[in-house]
């Protein structure tokens, strides 16, 4: 019951991190760029997030509701003023590039905010928890699962049934005969940067609600997106939902075997993925 | 069709030299034998606090040549290099306090833990691709972290002291301190420079101009990048072997702190990407900013940061490269220049 138990949370805390991975699937996918960025981005949305939540007294859906449309802008703002100077074969540039913003947020997020750890309010909504096949679960997890697994399925759909999906998985194929039909590949950019980072802006607010966030913690977090996309398999938005899954999971295994274990537990299973099948569970060869 | 014969000795060719070295190099070679007396000598000349600031100098320079040599011409970029420091610098310390091994010997039986560890750390990291293998270095050096925070023997997360260098009079530890410089620039730079300039080099220099093309004219790219990862993580563990004896302590946070990825990005970046020049030149500014604004803690960094990206977005050559574009006077010279003999060409 305790291993079924542990199981269960993995895959509720899978849920919170497949938000944090499907955004750094699509960017990579579209433009083969990782930003560096990604997790501080989630902190700094946060940050926000619960600034607006103290000062104007709005609860979480509100705060969520003002943050994913700040965040689409911060994408697109993103990469037309960086991501699209440094886009190209070589991925130096754009690795620099995000690099040194990273730094930069990290250390303008320590000083506007302090080091402190902090969460959002959510009136009560944090600690319900309800009762499922004999175990409880917390309403707030499974409210996260619930939104991942939309957000995937809308992303999914959104790529294979809409004509803008057409154009970004043209571009992602081959970026200059996508252009020859008409395709412009920095407006495809654009919009890829700004879903991916705009999906961040859920993440944001589920993140400060289940737990504390501070400004050093983006690395973590661009970390665990990271190893989802690689034990899923990169190249397809499901995979990178289910890598969040086993990634989830062996954390919450580890961290029953012994506190201290549970993230590296992580590390090494997306170690084993890449020495075993280094494309990935779903990925093709 | 007659095979045309292509060795120097046929007089239908004309008869050439190869200059490697030039004039500037020359005057920067002899500047540089004169540093390195002057890092053997410094306990003559110099105070123990000036020989630390020296000593933490030396390591920025050794670091962020190592991240040069990877990402500069392997085409390799890491932000994990702090994992091989720390592995060496705890290896130094297990040996030294817990084994009794002579703490000078020591350092370099502790550069065998980062060569070990670096051959299965690339046999899994090169199978991710471009910007996916720099993210996958910062989990390496975190699994390194995580790892050291739960062994008993390392102490786990309250760390270990250099109780054993007790036994070493000021001035002893002065001297040591003193020669493991001079070893760390001359083993970095020095031999940089040296494998730069031989068969290997250009077979490197090749690789970074064009991947592909390399491997078509016989290069064996993937055995070099593995030999430049295995000499970096070597390197890396060498400066921090040297850095914690001279701290005389280490603990999980600090012995695998990315910041020293973070400087030495912005040292090479900044100074000028795969050139030895861009290194010494970009670690003098970073030393430099450091000591006159590092009183402002996160604003400064902020400023380092919008450095680095700028020198990503408009200059991504740096500052060496906006001087040699200027001037052709290297300090290190690595390419070949064929003269033509002079009797042939009057």
């Amino acid at each position: 019951m305790q291993w079924f138990d542990a199981l269960v949370q993995g895959v509720l805390l899978g849920g919170m991190y497949a938000q944090y991975a499907l955004g750094m699937a699509l960017m990579f996918g579209v433009m083969r760029i990782v930003n560096v960025s990604h997790g501080d981005l989630v902190i700094l949305l946060s940050l926000i997030g619960i600034s607006l939540a103290t000062s104007f007294g709005l609860g979480p859906f509100w705060v969520m509701a003002a943050l994913v449309p700040l965040a689409v802008a911060m994408g697109w703002i993103l990469q037309k003023v960086i991501l699209n100077r440094v886009v190209g074969d070589d991925p130096l540039p754009s690795l620099i590039a995000t690099f040194g913003l990273s730094l930069a947020l990290q250390n303008l997020m320590l000083q506007i905010w302090s080091a402190n750890s902090r969460s959002l309010p959510g009136g009560g909504i944090e600690s319900r928890s309800v009762e499922v096949a004999g175990i409880y679960v917390g309403l707030l997890p499974v409210i996260v699962l619930v939104f991942a697994t939309a957000l995937t399925l809308c992303l999914d759909l959104m790529l294979k049934r809409t004509r803008f999906g057409r154009a970004l998985r043209a571009a992602a194929a081959d970026v200059e005969a996508a252009a020859m039909t008409g395709i412009n590949p920095r407006a495809v950019y654009a919009s890829a940067t700004a879903i991916a980072v705009g999906i961040l802006g859920f993440a944001a607010v589920f993140q400060s609600l289940r737990s504390t966030v501070a400004p050093a913690d983006g690395g973590a977090q661009l970390v665990y997106a990271f190893e989802a996309v690689i034990i899923g398999g990169m190249g397809s938005v499901w995979g990178a939902f289910i890598g969040s899954m086993v990634l989830g999971i062996s954390q919450a295994i580890g961290f029953r075997i012994d506190p201290g274990f549970g993230v590296l537990a992580g590390h090494l299973v997306f170690l084993l993925v890449l020495a075993t099948r280094p494309q990935g569970l779903f990925g093709k060869s | 069709m007659t095979s045309v014969p292509l060795s120097p000795t046929d007089a239908t060719l004309p008869k050439v030299t190869v200059r490697r070295q030039t004039a500037s190099g020359r005057v920067a070679l002899t500047l540089f034998v004169i540093a390195l007396i002057a890092l053997v000598a410094m306990p003559w000349w110099a105070k123990t606090g000036t020989i630390r600031m020296i000593l933490e100098l030396c390591c920025y320079i050794a670091v962020a040549q190592m991240w040069n040599m990877l990402a500069g011409y392997a085409g390799l970029v890491s932000v994990g290099q702090q994992a091989f420091m720390g592995a060496a610098g705890y290896a130094m310390f297990v040996l030294a306090q817990t084994f009794g091994v002579n703490p000078f010997l020591a350092i370099f039986l502790s550069l065998l833990v980062p060569a070990a560890l670096a051959v299965p750390c690339y046999l899994l990291l090169h199978r991710l691709d471009g910007p996916y293998f720099a993210i996958g270095t910062w989990v390496v050096a975190e699994v390194f972290r995580l790892v050291a925070s739960n062994m008993g023997w390392l102490n786990a997360g309250a760390g270990m002291s250099l109780n054993v260098m007790k036994d070493y009079s000021g001035f002893e530890r002065n001297v040591a301190m003193s020669l493991l410089c001079a070893l760390l620039i001359l083993a970095t730079i020095g031999g940089s420079y040296w494998f730069l300039r031989s068969r290997y080099g250009l077979a490197l220099i090749a690789i970074r101009d064009n991947p592909v093309a390399a491997a078509s004219q016989g290069v064996n790219v993937g055995r070099l990048r593995f030999m430049i990862y295995v000499a970096a993580a070597v390197g890396c563990g060498l400066a921090g072997a040297v850095y914690f004896m001279a701290q005389l302590r280490i603990n999980p946070p600090s012995a695998f702190d990315p910041m020293w990825s973070n400087v030495a990005i912005f040292i090479v970046m900044v100074g000028g990407i795969a050139s030895i020049e861009g290194v010494l030149i970009g670690t003098l500014i970073y030393f430099i900013a450091d000591r006159w604004f590092g009183e402002y803690g996160a604003s400064y960094f902020v400023v380092l940061g919008v450095m680095t990206v700028l020198v990503a977005l408009y200059a991504r050559t740096g500052i060496w490269g906006a001087i040699s574009k200027r001037w052709d006077a290297p300090w290190f010279p690595i390419s070949r220049h064929l003269i033509l003999k002079a009797e042939d060409r009057a």
